[in-house]
Parts: structure tokens; sequence; C-alpha cells
């Protein structure tokens, strides 16, 4: 509405923020964790002058490089790139409020960069002493960022008191920073362990030293999983009551929640029946790479309902997903969807000069337009007002199947009380004349009611 | 529809810090991007074009920029997230419909990167493992990372014209939309101001990569023979040559052909013409530079030193900065030009603010400590 829509067929454009937002975590957590993994154990290397596990610790030094620094750094870029364009608007306000958030976090990024290739490209040509410290550089950098980051994401959940007093420091120590913060450290600490299971898994052949690793590994591994049990309960305890509803109230997360739980519990139970118990197990490359794909399923499973149980927010009431300002709707229901759209206004002006009068879009002309017009002018509202959620006919969400065989009055009453048939769905923005239009294309694309279903013991419809 | 309705004007914000402090760190991040970008922008073509050629100093040129590029892509990437931070601070109101409007190409920046960024590294691996063996696939990477530069150049050429480009986009809108919302596949390319603006970078950085290879010649070849620092200053003075030629062709284009007459009013005439000119004409600095010691090395066979490495690169970056103020100069007129509010007054975060600047000065002190650790160990080895 105040910026241009991106459309983005079948998919959604904000689709893509999950999908580029999953690729993210699965690296960013590992750099953050393996940050810790590499810093601790050459420090422990050294100290035993174990000069085998220092050649393994060089190796996985360098594919940590080459995941994190590269693909890592370039997905988070990737994320930020996508917000801009499915959310502009929600993009705008966090740059607004946490401009010098991000910027130090990049100053953070910084040392996190020179600290990793320093770390990677003068091993065993720095002093021992110099080469730990160098690593532990690595490790707080990456953590910071990490903090840093997680309270601009835990606003978007949970801004706590910042609507009444929006400034930085009410938004970045929002109710949901902690109990975020620890889950992700945790995160890391045990995503990292997976990593380093698999690739010993697959170059190390020497027994002893997979079993080391294996032992070593486990520990970080299992107070993670702790880590993450802890700060997902207060995690769960600090959502919003509409979150806390949203997770029984849409079967997606139903079925999400419950694909989060098995995937979380396989990894513990795996975790400690198998590295913790029985190390030799890691030995097949098969079973820990089973291991690191069940914590993929956990971490993306996760990140994805972090998403959806903000809804019909995308920034929790502050900024709609549909990107439309909460203190807006009023005002654009009494002065017009279309009329109040920076971009919809100008696209039916130009469009259809018929329905101007008074430099303004009138309503009882959009009500005299003949049907190809309504439906146009509704598959506008349905861009600008629903696509952030929903494909028009097919994809994701789409809405066409969703009110196959419906009635126009009981689209009409669907787009009246959109927010209280649906909370998770924002209210309907729009003035009377609108809605028909809207609901003459919702009518143009949804498919009849099924034939053959027998409803009442005798009559089929 | 008018252009100028399309600038939203129904939610303006406080600027969080004085516009100063916001365009002071956007230029300057932009400086420290360009500095990197340049050589990854020209470089890599030159350096697979430099492999093709068969030219044995030219292949040992190749071999050597090529190593260092994951490195100045790495730091090139993270130094551009400064500029393009404040400018959405700033001119968010431009950026996103402008990026919107080009949202695939956009988007598909990151992507390409990725590509590019290991393409690189296949190039660097292959050269390090097969020396002049390198089998086709890596030269392929290489080759396939050099387009993909060029390609993102364009891109941004194309999203930075955009934003200013306010008259273009009711057009865009019209000819890539679906029921009054953005396909993501329009561009700029009816733009005069884009083809020049995305050459002229490309020049400028042609004189930032042959002002690399001095510099590399001076500082870290040692080991190099004394033919191989010779031919690589005489090489870099010939394509300073080209760089500055395009640069001049382009700007000249730029300038006189494609400003709009309100930046041409600002920047041709009174006090700011000094200024213009001083940007098109300082990168002949360095070229003088190049020119004395590739004539010298000819001649007396001087090779080029570190001091005098050091003020060709520092000459540099004074072209680069000049270059970058002169580009907010311009960009400042362009948007400001719409009578539309574009912020409401400063209310500047104080402490937000100070957290930051006290983490950027510890963060310079921080990897300075880890930049001596590592001198301290090159000179030990030696």
């Amino acid at each position: 509405m105040h910026y241009p829509w991106w459309y983005v067929p079948y998919l959604t454009s904000p689709m893509l923020i999950a999908a580029v937002s999953v690729l993210h975590v699965l690296v960013s957590h590992y750099a953050v964790g393996g940050g810790l993994f590499l810093a601790f154990e050459t420090a422990y290397a050294y100290k035993r002058n174990d000069t085998e596990y220092l050649s393994y610790l060089k190796r996985h030094a360098k594919f940590f490089v080459l995941l994190t620094v590269v693909l890592g750094a370039i997905t988070g870029v990737g994320i930020w790139w996508t917000i801009g364009l499915a959310s502009p608007l929600a993009t705008e306000v966090l740059i607004q409020t946490f401009v010098f958030g991000w910027a130090t976090e990049w100053v953070f990024f910084v040392i996190e960069l020179t600290a990793a290739f320093i770390f990677l490209y003068y091993w065993g040509r720095l002093p021992p002493r110099v080469h730990i410290r160098i690593g532990w550089l690595y490790a707080a950098a990456a953590w910071i960022s990490l903090v840093l980051i997680t309270g601009i994401t835990a606003f978007m959940l949970n801004p706590g008191r910042w609507l009444e007093r929006p400034d930085f420091w009410t938004g970045f120590l929002n109710p949901q920073f902690l109990p975020q913060t620890i889950a992700r450290t945790g995160g890391a600490l045990l995503l990292s362990s997976l990593y380093v299971y698999l690739h010993a898994a697959i170059v190390i052949k020497d027994s002893r030293l997979q079993r080391q690793i294996e032992q070593r590994s486990t520990r970080p591994a299992l107070l993670g999983a702790v880590m993450i049990a802890a700060g997902g309960l207060a995690w769960y305890s600090m959502l919003p009551e509409s979150a806390v509803r949203a997770l029984s109230a849409a079967a997606a997360l139903n079925v999400l929640m419950g694909l989060l739980f098995a995937a979380t519990v396989i990894v513990f139970a795996a975790l400690f029946f198998g590295p913790f118990l029985n190390p030799g197990w890691l030995r097949s490359p098969g079973f820990a790479g089973c291991l690191l794909a069940f914590g993929f399923i956990a971490f993306s499973t996760g990140e994805f309902i972090r998403e959806a149980v903000r809804k019909p927010y995308i920034v929790y009431n502050v900024v709609f997903g549909n990107g439309i300002f909460p203190k807006e709707t009023t005002r654009l229901r009494n002065g017009g969807y279309l009329q109040g759209g920076t971009w919809t206004s100008q696209y039916v002006k130009v469009n259809y000069p018929q329905v101007i009068v008074d430099g303004r879009i009138d309503d009882s002309r959009l009500r005299a337009l003949d049907h190809d017009s309504k439906v146009d002018l509704g598959a506008v509202i349905f861009q600008y007002h629903c696509n952030d959620c929903h494909a028009p006919a097919v994809g994701y969400s789409a809405v066409g199947p969703l009110i196959q065989g419906w009635s126009s009055q009981m689209l009409a009453d669907l787009v009246d009380h959109l927010h209280v048939k649906r909370f998770t769905m924002p209210p309907w923005c729009g003035s009377e004349a609108e809605r028909d239009l809207l609901v003459a294309y919702l009518q143009s694309i949804a498919p009849p009611a099924p034939r053959g279903m027998r409803l009442n013991g005798d009559s089929t419809r | 529809m008018d252009p100028q309705a399309l600038i939203d004007t129904s939610y303006v914000a406080p600027l969080p810090a004085p516009l100063w402090f916001i365009q002071f760190f956007k230029v300057l991040g932009f400086v420290l991007h360009m500095m990197l970008m340049n050589l990854w922008y020209a470089g890599v073509p030159v350096a697979a074009g430099l492999w093709l050629s068969g030219h044995p100093q030219g292949r040992r040129l190749t071999a050597r920029l090529i190593a260092q590029m994951p490195l100045i892509i790495a730091f090139g990437v993270n130094f551009g997230i400064v500029p393009l931070l404040f400018i959405q601070v700033a001119f968010g109101k431009f950026f996103y419909p402008a990026t919107v409007l080009m949202a695939w190409t956009w988007f598909s920046v990151f992507v390409l990167l990725t590509f590019a960024y290991y393409g690189t590294y296949l190039f660097a691996h292959g050269l390090k493992k097969h020396g002049e063996n390198l089998p086709a696939r890596y030269l392929a990477a290489g080759w396939i990372s050099a387009v993909i530069f060029l390609v993102l150049g364009f891109v941004f050429a194309n999203a930075m014209s955009l934003m200013s480009n306010v008259a273009a986009w009711p057009v865009l809108l019209q000819d890539h939309s679906v029921h009054g919302a953005a396909l993501g596949t329009a561009l700029n390319t009816g733009d005069p101001t884009l083809w020049p603006r995305w050459l002229m970078l490309f020049g400028l950085a042609l004189t930032t990569f042959s002002v690399w290879i001095v510099a590399d010649a001076a500082w870290f070849a040692r080991n190099e023979s004394a033919d191989y620092r010779r031919w690589s200053l005489r090489f870099a003075w010939k394509m300073h040559t080209v760089g500055m030629i395009v640069f001049a062709a382009m700007g000249s284009l730029y300038v006189f052909g494609t400003w709009p007459e309100e930046v041409r009013d600002r920047m041709l005439h009174g006090p700011m013409i000094a200024h213009t000119l001083f940007t098109g004409a300082i990168p002949g600095v360095v070229w003088l530079l190049l020119a004395w010691k590739a004539r010298s090395a000819s001649s007396a066979a001087s090779l080029p030193s570190r001091g005098w490495a050091s003020t060709v690169v520092l000459a540099q970056v004074a072209v680069l900065a000049v270059n970058a103020v002169s580009r907010q100069m311009v960009q400042n007129i362009e948007l400001h030009r719409f009578s539309v509010p574009l912020w409401k007054e400063t209310a500047a975060q104080w402490s937000p603010m100070a957290l930051f600047l006290a983490v950027f000065v510890m963060g310079v002190a921080v990897i300075a400590w880890m930049i001596a650790q590592v001198v301290r160990a090159e000179k030990a080895a030696n």
C-alpha cells in the first residue's frame, strides 16, 4: 500500500523470506557454535600438544570458513534483501528503529571475518597463545552478532512496551529477547556438534581420534539441548496471546509443531544413545548424516513456526503482514483502501479515470463499473490486501480452494469480519463498495463446490 | 500517473541521527566498498583474460590476484552493507519502490553473488593445485564469476539510477505488473544515465585494479622476479590508461549528456564547478604517478618501492572518496527536487549511536591488533 506490492506467482513474496531465512539459520547458527567449538577445542589440543587433533581442527576450520564466510554471510545479506522487497514498510520501521543495532552488528561482523581468515590462514604460523586468542575473538564476535540480531528479530514477535515508549532500548530489550537468545545459543551449540559429527565421520579414519571428537562434541550438544528446551519454554511463556492461540488454531502449525517436537526428541535421543553412550555409532556417515538432517528439520520447522505465529502482523501490533499500520485501519475503512494506498490510488487514476471525482475515488462510481472492471479492481485489492498470505487461485495457501462454492453474501460477510472470523487475519481495511469489488474477484477465482458429496442422506450437490 | 504521487508521504519517520552523520557513514562505507569491489569487478575478468592470453607474466599475475580474491570479496561484500543500510535510513522512500519494481533482478543479486564467490574460490583452488596445467573447468568457473560480477554491476547501476528516475516508475509499473502489483521484472534500461554510469564505474574499477597490481608488486610480491615486478608496473600503467579513457568518455557522456537540468545547474555552476572538475581530473594524478614510474622502470630498471606504492594507493583512495562525495551530492540534488517530506525532524538515538561509535573504535583497535600479529608472524617467517 505504501509501496508497490511484489507479486510472486504461486508462492507469495513473503515465502521467499522464509526460504532464505531457513537456509541462513542452518549456516549462521553453525557460524556461532562452530566458532565456539574451534576456539575451545584448539585451546584444548594445544594444551595437550595433540597434533592429530590439531590437524583435524585445521581441516574443520577450512570447511567452516568455506561454508560460513560465503553462504552464511551472503544469505544473511539475502534476508535483508528479501524483507526489503516483500515487506518494505516493516523493513523501513525496523531500520529506522534499529539502525545502530545493525551498524554495531556490522562492526562485529568485520571482526568475525578478520579473525576467521587469520585463524585459518595463519594456522601454525602464529604462536599458539595468539592463535587461541584469535579463535576466541572470532567466537565472541560471532556470539555478540547473534545477540544483536536476536534483539531485532525478537522485537518482531513481541515488542513489549515499545508501543508506549518507542525507543531503541525498550524495543531491543523486549520480552522475547532473553528467551530467544538462550534458545539460539543452545541451537548454535547443538547444530555445530551435528556438523562436526558428520564432517568427522567423513574425513577421519582413525577410530581413536573419531571417538575423542565425538565425546568432546557431545557435551556442548547436550548443553545446547538443555538451553533449547529452557529457551523454548521461556519463548512460549513470553508469546503474545494471539501467537499462543495461533499455535493451536492453525492446522498447518499443529502439524509443524508435531514435526518440530518429534525431530527435536529424535535428535536429543540420538545424541544420548549415540555419541554419549555409544560413540562408535558416529563412525557411520549415514548415522551422522541422519542426525544432521533431523537437526535441519527441527531448525527449519522452528523458524517457520516463529515466523508464522506473528500473523496477522509482520511486527506484532506495529505493522500488519499486508503492510498497513493498525492505526490506519479506520482511515482506510472510511476513506477507501484504493484511495488510501499510494500505489493503488495512482493505478485507479490511470486505468479508471471515470471513477475519479474531485481527485478522489468515488464509491458510487465504483459500484457503477462493469463486471470485468470490478473483478480487475477487486484483484488489485486482493494483491495489496491479501497476497502477503494467500496465492490467488493456485499456490501457497491459495484462497480459491478455501472459498469454493461460497455465495457472494458469505464472502461479503467474511470480508466484513475478516479478523473476527479468523484472528490470524488483519481487519478489512476498505469501504463497502471496495468489499464488493473484492467479492466479485474472489467469486471469479473460486471453483464451484465439489460434486457428488452426499450431505443429507439422499441428495447430492 | 503522477510520478511524484508515488513517493509515499503517509508515513514519514524522524531520522535516527543527524543527516550529516548518516551521509558521512554512507559515503565512508561506499568508499571502503568501492576499494575492494573494484578489484573483483575489473580484476576477475582481466585476470581470466590474462590467463587465456598465455603470457607467462600475465599468468603469474592471474595466479597472485585470484589467490587474494576470496578475501577481497569477503570484505568487499561486508563493507557494502554500510552504504545499503544508511541509504535505506535516508532515502528508503526511493530505494524500496525502485528495488520492488525490479524485484527479481534485485533478489538475484545475492544468489548470483554466491555462485560468483564460490566460482572464484574454485578458480583460485584450480590455480593453486594445477598451476600452468589449469583444467578448463576451473577457468570456466573463473569466467562465469567474471561475467556474473559484470552483471551484478549492471544490476546495481539499474537500482541506483532507478531510485532517482521517479518519472519512469509509472511506466515501468504499467508495463510490468499484474492488477497493479509489480511483477518485479522491470529494468531501468530506458534511462539515459544508466549505461554511461555503469561503464564509467567500470572504467574507475580498472584504474583501482591497476593500482592494486602495483601495490601487490611492491608490498607482497617480494619473492617474485624483478622481471615480473617490472612487467606488472607497465601492465598496470597501460590498464590504468584504458580505465582513464573509459572513465573520461563515459563520465563526460554522463555529466554533459544525461544529467538533469537541476543537477547541471548546481554541479556545473558557481563554486561547485571546481569540485566537479576536480572529480573528473583527479584520476589523472594517479595516472601521472604510474606513468612516471613505468617509464623509469623500463629505462633504469627501478622497481616500485613500498613508499611509492603507498602514495599511489592513497591517491587512488582519494579518487574514490572524491567520486563518492560527488555521487552523494548529485543524489541529494536528484532526490530533493521533489517537494515531498522525506523525514520528520531528527530524533537522534544518542545512546545507541554512542554504543556504535564506541564499538567502531574498539573494532578498529581489535582488527589492528590482529593485523599486527600477522605482520609479526610474517616478519618472523622471513
